[in-house]
């Protein structure tokens, strides 16, 4: 028994340890990139250390403002200013200038710095610009969180939400659940008649109408992406064979729409849709509707009754799954669908590879996991499992 | 070479720590024995049977094989053959590479390896069956196979877990024939775990009778049946009647509802309280007036069963009496309602300290 | 009413396939114009595919990346199986839920993590680092499928093989591996397409030159919408058919046997 869990640990070890240090950590180091804030205290450690002990009132001693030139002009220098400029930036913007500005002139600065830092650049004579950099400090902020959600900090330190003009995140995650929840609806309507239909087909025929689902289950999303980005195209066959049928007069531009990203994620996403309810419906025997039958049930009974709750496990399933793949998916809207049309995803990318802001890459994907985290949740305590059933083997 | 090849050595297991399976066993395992561990499900005897294969770890104690201990040993390196109630063989490979397997594993040379499945499987008498996949055998014969291939590799012991279980009586018969056969040809020495006590009786030299983790008695068949060491033992290995009575002297009791019963020398004090056991089969049915506890009992129930009748009885302030009328000559079966003089001769009365 | 339920399902069966089968046929467009009915039937595009040098680099890379990741995948995803089944100890679920938590994870959030984690330890640009993050999403479908065959497999085999000598690494590739195998394949092809047909990961994780065929059907998009992208993708999508037919024929040979 002993030796059999060893053996048991030494097979599971490998594997474990290859998902730990892949992806576990990975994941754990990115969410931790969502609160964290060193960029001040490792770029301006003396500085910050001033600023720690100031009292906020008024303006920080002349010892903070020498630092900070001679911390900055030393960053400069190393070439190792950019994360710090980018990340006060982030917070107010027009820093990055305020601190080039410091850097590059750290040398020529006269005493009292006091004075001439706020005659380069006035922010640097506000006391909002010290308080910012204050609780900069670390070694964590929520700045990243808040400005995911349309809010951020005060100097002071209150919570506030942006001004209209500036909000962005929460139309974005609103679209991203708005956009999920119809494709989980279109799909869930789709499929269950489907699934019912080849649930009740006969041998060689529901093998085979599997399989016209399996298809485009196994091909990939980039592929069935592609495939509508051609369709949709204004000179493509969609906008050919509407206009040979008369019900388009000139060519109508679909891409970029929400109704294509709509509509490639419907195509994309069905089959994980489809799949769990057949196989649901697929175990129910017919010998409860003939149960129901002999106790009295007609037709709209039986299927309300018996057949409807029977197969609802299979429902939640292929919900829950659509769901999860819609909301954090990425490659078929950033290929039909406009800027406007775009989901979480596509910002999560465009911090990492375009604005190389790790701070709200991590917390938009911290905010993505809670959407799916809490889907998988609801799912488990409807069914008291993983729906997995989805996911063929 | 000494008498015993395995001994048990205060052998205890628990999985939980609290409750033991098996509780301080104490057991000798004579070479070339055919030793039968009997007894209710959960008694124990399959977890001291696992313990000997080496798939459970006893939680104190030592087990000894040929004096040496053997209970840190893996199983694979016990060299203990093992006849699994399922059979457990691996559908994968035919019954030639079933027997081959312990073999190959041995680094037997292949020709010798040929040789030997031969032989193994004359021995179960399945010649030519070497091609067959194992699903492809009737349960009886894969039951033959498994056996073949737990002594193929010549292990001093062979374990066998309920081995014919799954099967039905008729061809369960037939492998207890087979299985003596085979013990009695090569000598070696087999451990068999059942819950039936017919088939204990059947096969056994010695039957070691457990319950709640102990052995309750260890015997030959004879001893376990006819001088059960406890009211358990009587119950479990055949039927009987069981009565409260007190100890009257040395050789009589006083049964509940009041009358007398002579028995043999018991060893209990006067007054003590006792338990009487009589096998339904010892009772004397239209006996003579001097026959020895002789008394009138009222027939209440007539089971005809064949070679037998069962009769439920009223005796002794009780109506659930049974004894049990061979059918030696034919004739009249009696009849619920009549009255039977019936006698109990002394030494067909066991007494328990109650 | 039930032809009418059979004509919805023929019409959305039709939805999900018709895609498809209109970018195999523009693939063989012999035109750069994508209109259906094509005008007539060429291969130039999949004379381009074949002769452009990006496009056999990219699948000589996706082949690669693929081969490795199945057989890791594979490797890992069965001993950790084997071993899920094997031992008897608590918290197997909450060890079975973390070893499949890449496949309820949106791979963004994946890419973006294995992106920042692995550039820490210079693993970001390397083939090395690419055939992690496709292992570490193919490997849970791996462990299902194996876990699944493992259902049905008899734990006392194992205790037959200890007693008849085999010590337990041997049992497990003489007795358990030959009777699970259908479910180790299922698994490696599964593991295979979803290496070959990973896009996000990549996109992310792949340095400059490592180009797949995804990563590089994404880019010529991008760039300029030619056939040739069809071509790849009729590829790709064929291959997806020969995945779908291997798994079927195992699923099928599964059944018999455990109809047996």
């Amino acid at each position: 028994m002993r030796r059999t869990n060893l053996l048991a640990a030494a097979l599971i070890a490998p594997l474990l340890l290859l998902i730990l240090g892949s992806f576990l950590v990975p994941v754990g180091l990115t969410l931790f990139r969502a609160v964290a804030d060193r960029e001040v205290v490792a770029t301006l450690p003396e500085t910050s250390a001033i600023l720690a002990g100031w009292d906020g009132e008024g303006l920080p001693p002349e010892a903070a403002f020498a630092a900070l030139a001679r911390e900055a002009g030393a960053a400069l220098q190393a070439r190792r200013i950019g994360d710090l400029a980018q990340r006060l930036n982030f917070e107010r913007t027009g820093l990055r200038t305020a601190l080039l500005r410091v850097a590059r002139a750290a040398d020529r600065l006269a005493a009292p710095h006091a004075q001439s830092l706020p005659a380069l650049d006035a922010r640097w004579g506000e006391r909002e610009t010290w308080l910012l950099l204050q609780r900069a400090g670390g070694p964590t902020t929520a700045l990243y969180l808040l400005r995911a959600m349309d809010a951020t900090r005060t100097p002071q330190g209150e919570v506030r939400a942006l001004p209209v003009e500036e909000r962005l995140y929460r139309t974005l995650f609103l679209r991203t659940l708005g956009i999920s929840l119809l494709v989980t609806a279109l799909c869930v309507l789709l499929a269950y008649p489907v699934a019912a239909a080849i649930a009740g087909l006969r041998p060689p025929w529901s093998a085979v109408a599997l399989t016209l689902v399996l298809i485009p289950f196994w091909s990939s999303v980039l592929v069935r992406s592609t495939a509508w980005f051609v369709l949709l195209q204004r000179e493509g066959p969609v906008n050919g064979a509407l206009q040979a049928l008369g019900m388009l007069e000139a060519p109508v531009q679909m891409l970029g729409t929400r109704f294509a990203v709509v509509l490639a994620l419907v195509h994309v996403l069905l089959p994980f849709a489809i799949l769990p309810m057949h196989s649901v419906m697929k175990g129910l025997d017919g010998t409860f509707l003939r149960a129901a039958a002999s106790l009295g049930a007609n037709g709209p009974q039986r299927f309300l009754r018996v057949w409807l709750p029977l197969s609802l496990p299979g429902v939640l399933a292929g919900g829950a799954m659509v769901f999860l793949l819609s909301v954090g998916m990425y490659t078929a809207p950033a290929l039909v669908g406009g800027d406007r049309d775009q989901m979480v995803a596509w910002f999560i990318a465009n911090f990492m590879n375009r604005d190389v802001n790790w701070g709200m890459a991590a917390a938009l994907s911290a905010y993505l996991l809670a959407m799916t985290g809490a889907m998988v949740g609801l799912v488990r305590v409807l069914t008291g499992g993983v729906a997995q059933a989805g996911l063929r083997g | 070479m000494t008498a015993t090849l395995v001994r048990f050595d205060g052998v205890s297991k628990s999985y939980d720590g609290r409750t033991r399976v098996v509780a301080e066993l104490d057991l000798e395992i004579r070479r070339g024995e055919f030793l039968t561990l009997l007894g209710p499900s959960g008694s124990g005897k399959t977890t001291t049977l696992m313990m000997l294969a080496g798939f459970e770890d006893p939680t104190a104690g030592s087990i000894t094989l040929e004096g040496a201990r053997i209970d840190t040993v893996p199983p694979h390196r016990r060299n203990i053959g093992v006849v699994f109630q399922n059979y457990a063989l691996f559908p994968h490979l035919s019954v030639a590479e079933n027997l081959a397997f312990p073999l190959s594993i041995r680094r037997v040379p292949r020709a010798e390896i040929g040789r030997r499945v031969a032989a193994a499987l004359s021995m179960v008498r399945l010649p030519g069956l070497g091609g067959r996949r194992p699903q492809q055998l009737s349960g009886g014969q894969q039951q033959r196979v498994a056996l073949a291939r737990a002594l193929i590799f010549n292990p001093p012991l062979v374990l066998l877990d309920e081995p014919l279980g799954a099967l039905d009586k008729q061809l369960r018969e037939e492998l207890q024939a087979e299985i003596r056969r085979i013990h009695a040809e090569l000598g070696v020495t087999m451990v068999y775990v059942t819950h039936d006590q017919s088939e204990a009786l059947t096969l056994s030299d010695r039957i070691a009778v457990f319950d709640q983790g102990r052995i309750q008695q260890l015997g030959t068949a004879q001893a376990v049946y006819e001088t059960p060491a406890n009211p358990f033992v009587a119950g479990f290995i055949g039927e009987n009647n069981r009565l409260p009575a007190t100890v009257l002297d040395a050789t009589r009791l006083r049964l509940a509802e009041g009358s007398m019963l002579a028995t043999l020398p018991h060893g209990l004090q006067a007054g003590a309280a006792a338990l009487v056991s009589i096998r339904p089969e010892r009772v004397l049915l239209e006996a003579a007036e001097a026959a020895p506890n002789a008394a009138a009992a009222r027939v209440e129930e007539v089971v005809y069963l064949g070679d037998h009748c069962r009769l439920r009885m009223a005796w002794a302030g009780r109506t659930d009496f049974f004894a049990k009328l061979p059918r030696q000559q034919a004739g009249q079966v009696p009849q619920a309602g009549t009255t039977l003089r019936i006698a109990i001769p002394e030494a067909a009365i066991i007494v328990f300290p109650a | 009413m039930r032809a009418a339920l059979l004509l919805f399902t023929a019409l959305v069966l039709g939805f999900l396939l018709a895609p498809m089968a209109a970018v195999v046929l523009l693939s063989f467009s012999p035109t750069e114009l994508m209109v259906l009915p094509p005008r007539g039937l060429s291969l130039r595009w999949y004379e381009a595919f074949l002769t452009e040098g990006r496009w056999v680099l990219a699948t000589r890379n996706s082949f690669v990346v693929a081969f490795a990741t199945t057989a890791l995948a594979t490797l890992l995803g069965t001993a950790a199986a084997i071993g899920l089944q094997l031992g008897r100890f608590r918290g197997k679920a909450v060890l079975l839920t973390l070893l499949t938590l890449p496949m309820v994870t949106p791979y963004i959030v994946t890419a973006a993590a294995m992106f920042f984690a692995y550039s820490l330890v210079g693993l970001s640009g390397s083939l090395a680092g690419l055939v992690l993050g496709h292992t570490v999403v193919a490997v849970p479908f791996v462990v299902v499928a194996v876990l699944a065959t493992l259902q049905g497999f008899d734990a006392t085999l194992l205790r037959a093989a200890a007693s008849l000598g085999a010590a337990p690494l041997p049992a497990l590739w003489r007795v358990v591996v030959p009777n699970i195998w259908p479910g180790i394949a299922a698994g490696a092809i599964f593991a295979f397409a979803t290496s070959l047909d990973e896009f996000v990961i990549t996109l992310f994780l792949a340095g400059p030159g490592q180009f797949t065929l995804p990563r590089q059907m994404y880019a010529s998009v991008r760039e300029f919408l030619s056939p040739t992208i069809l071509a790849a993708a009729t590829l790709l999508f064929l291959s997806s058919l020969v995945f779908l037919l291997g798994s079927e024929l195992l699923r099928l040979r599964a059944a018999r046997r455990a109809a047996r």
